[in-house]
């Protein structure tokens, strides 16, 4: 078997993408999700500030409402549960998971706001009976599961496993109660805290059979000169962390830096801006996405066909928002065997990371409790 | 052709009067880049292994902020340009090995040329201050490719779940007593971490089983190994484990008592002690172990011989 044609010394994304003549094809299989039955509106949520802000969250972000977890629920409940739903709409048993990946950047399980060790990956293999799997977690905020994907894609193509799972559930809502207590205008540093909503996503990536479509493209790089535009610390408010974060300047450089970034994505799978049927990106700000691909149609001189935001409804899911994005549109029924998506992650480092895929025949799997 | 250790380094925190981890890692990754003659740009990806932090700091991954220390492509992304990917990953002492296997993998698909993996661990703020495990230390390691040696050619990864309560540890939050008072915390999350009695023999027992069905997989006999690299130095593990294995203590990488207790970087102390002394360079074969919380047993299989 070939190696994959090294690009690392053409581009500033650490790159990967499986050429059909050399390694194994690889492919995101299955998606699942966890979401919270509980529901927090926006207004809601400003209401039970500490002090009046004044703050017009809904119309500044585009966020109605978010689901919230209820008694019993955490990062390891929300996980478990989608990694079963994953589980559910894969043609793969729990048995043939090889490698499994938490990327949780909440890690709540019983007690602990916080579990460290073991690592929360060893508890949701056994929960869903992936005996088998090398576990361990990963941490990149935001960008989490789709770096996991990233890692599980080179061991895919590489032939080293065939099947892994990349699971995160974010009990993350503790950030916005940590900040209405303490947010006083639309200055504050805890204003992003206030976007966010909890969720679980997991996703299962494979080795495709000869011929099938999968990733083209994955690449990551990160922006360390911008380290500091967002930090999380354990709060002093309550359980939970607090957040800060520089927003107008980290969505400045995001928007500034991610053109060239995208180009050499779409240059790397041959393909242009206007042949991506749906951008995935992270889900922060209706306004700021907007505005995002505006700039990068501005720069690259085409756009996508569609722009997925579901911040309506979902709020900023933190490392689940891609792929709860990517879940509701299969299970809508909006994407269709042939699609290409192009998924954007933007994360606190600042981490940049953009996987092109074609959607296959798991766009049947879908759709069918609607 | 194969994944070659390029440089290691581990320090410990002797002579620093507030050691933090990211000081740690950014010092380990310097010494390390002045061993193997590199750049901090020269590096493609940088993955942290390291667990415990001062300031326990949720996002971004603390390898960001190190790669922003060491100055690792730091400039804006022009096409054509060169980057660095950085992100952590966290599985206890087993980490190191874990982030090998991903960078391995990494260089032979020809993603990345050149991979840093940068440890530390330092008080998290404990409940008990008495109860860690470890003592403050740092270390790096850079890999590369090389076409005149196997490198690193398997790896293998055990749990053994009936043990996972053995060592537990994690941030609980501890409320301030009385009324609440204005501009006063409400409380603070504590680092709790819960060893329990016979801890080390499991991870002892754990570590031989393991160790067995791994060269047994690959056909080899524990007379083939020429030095053993453990992520531990701590006598209730590695003794035990010595002596039932049938390795002579003349083909472990011991690391000097500075670096008794260290954590994560325990393997990357090994590593140093075993280059600096020239016994990794004489080694046909060498086997990586690490055990930890799990419990968990990692391995990787290390050859200096041409491929």
């Amino acid at each position: 078997m070939a190696e994959i044609s090294s690009k690392q010394a053409d581009h500033w994304l650490a790159l990967a993408s499986p050429r059909p003549e050399g390694s194994w094809g690889c492919r995101i299989e299955s998606v699942g999700v966890k979401l919270p039955a509980q529901m927090l509106t926006t207004r809601d949520l400003m209401n039970r500030t500490s002090h009046r802000t004044r703050i017009q969250l809904e119309r500044l972000t585009g966020i109605h409402e978010r689901h919230v977890v209820g008694p019993g629920e955490n990062s390891f409940t929300l996980a478990t549960g989608a990694a079963r739903d994953c589980l559910a709409h894969s043609q793969h048993q729990a048995p043939d998971i090889e490698m499994l990946i938490s990327t949780s950047i909440t890690r709540s399980r019983g007690r602990s706001s916080q579990s460290f060790e073991p690592p929360l990956s060893l508890y949701i293999k056994q929960a869903i009976g992936a005996t088998q799997a090398v576990n361990f977690d990963l941490s990149n905020a935001c960008a989490g599961m789709l770096t996991g994907v990233f890692v599980l894609q080179d061991l895919i193509t590489r032939g080293e496993i065939s099947c892994g799972m990349v699971v995160s559930g974010e009990y993350i809502s503790q950030l916005s109660w940590n900040a209405a207590h303490q947010i006083r205008s639309l200055f504050s540093k805890q204003l992003a805290s206030l976007t966010l909503g909890d969720a679980g996503a997991a996703v299962i990536v494979e080795r495709t059979p000869d011929g099938t479509p999968g990733i083209d493209v994955i690449g990551f790089t990160t922006l360390a000169e911008h380290s500091r535009l967002c930090l999380a610390f354990p709060s002093t408010v309550g359980p939970g962390a607090q957040m800060y974060t520089k927003a107008r300047k980290l969505h400045r450089v995001a928007i500034e830096d991610m053109a060239p970034l995208v180009a050499e994505a779409i240059g790397e799978a041959g393909i242009d801006l206007a042949d991506i049927d749906y951008l995935i990106p992270h889900q922060t700000s209706a306004r700021a996405i907007r505005k995002g691909t505006e700039e990068f149609a501005r720069r690259l001189g085409a756009k996508p066909k569609h722009v997925v935001l579901n911040l309506e409804e979902y709020g900023n899911t933190s490392s689940t928002t891609l792929f709860v994005a990517l879940h509701k549109y299969l299970e809508e029924q909006r994407m269709h065997k042939g699609d290409r998506v192009m998924l954007l992650a933007l994360a606190s480092g600042i981490q940049i990371g953009i996987a092109i895929f074609t959607i296959d025949s798991q766009a049947e799997r879908y759709g069918h409790t609607h | 052709m194969g994944t070659r250790i390029e440089a290691a380094s581990a320090l410990t925190s002797h002579g620093w009067r507030r050691p933090t981890a990211r000081h740690l890692a950014d010092a380990a990754a310097r010494t390390c880049l002045a061993y193997a003659g590199k750049e901090a740009g020269d590096v493609d990806i940088l993955i942290n292994a390291g667990i415990y932090r001062e300031d326990n700091m949720g996002e971004p991954a603390l390898a960001a902020l190190i790669q922003e220390d060491i100055g690792a492509n730091l400039g804006q992304p022009p096409v054509g340009g060169q980057g660095t990917f950085s992100f952590d990953l966290a599985n206890g002492t087993c980490g190191v090995i874990n982030a090998i296997q991903i960078e391995a993998g990494l260089l032979r698909s020809g993603v990345i040329r050149v991979g840093a993996i940068v440890t530390s661990d330092v008080d998290p703020n404990l409940k008990d201050p008495g109860a860690a495990p470890f003592r403050p230390t740092g270390g790096a390691m850079l890999l590369g490719w090389d076409d005149s040696v196997s490198g690193f050619t398997d790896f293998c990864t055990e749990t053994f779940t009936e043990y996972e309560d053995l060592f537990v540890s994690g941030l609980v939050w501890q409320g301030r007593r009385g009324p609440r008072v204005p501009r006063r915390p409400n409380g603070q999350s504590q680092m709790i971490i819960d060893q329990r009695l016979g801890y080390q023999a499991r991870l002892a027992d754990c570590a031989e089983d393991a160790t067995r069905r791994f060269l047994g997989r690959l056909g080899m006999g524990i007379g083939e190994i020429d030095l053993l690299v453990p992520a531990s130095s701590s006598p209730d593990f590695l003794d035990p484990l010595r002596a039932r294995l049938g390795i002579p203590g003349d083909r472990v990488a011991y690391t000097a008592e500075d670096f008794a207790g260290a954590y994560t970087t325990g393997l990357i102390a090994a590593l140093q002690a075993a280059i600096k002394s020239g016994r990794l360079g004489d080694a046909r074969n060498t086997l990586m172990l690490a055990a930890g919380a799990g419990i968990t047993v990692t391995l990787a299989l290390y050859r200096q011989t041409p491929p």
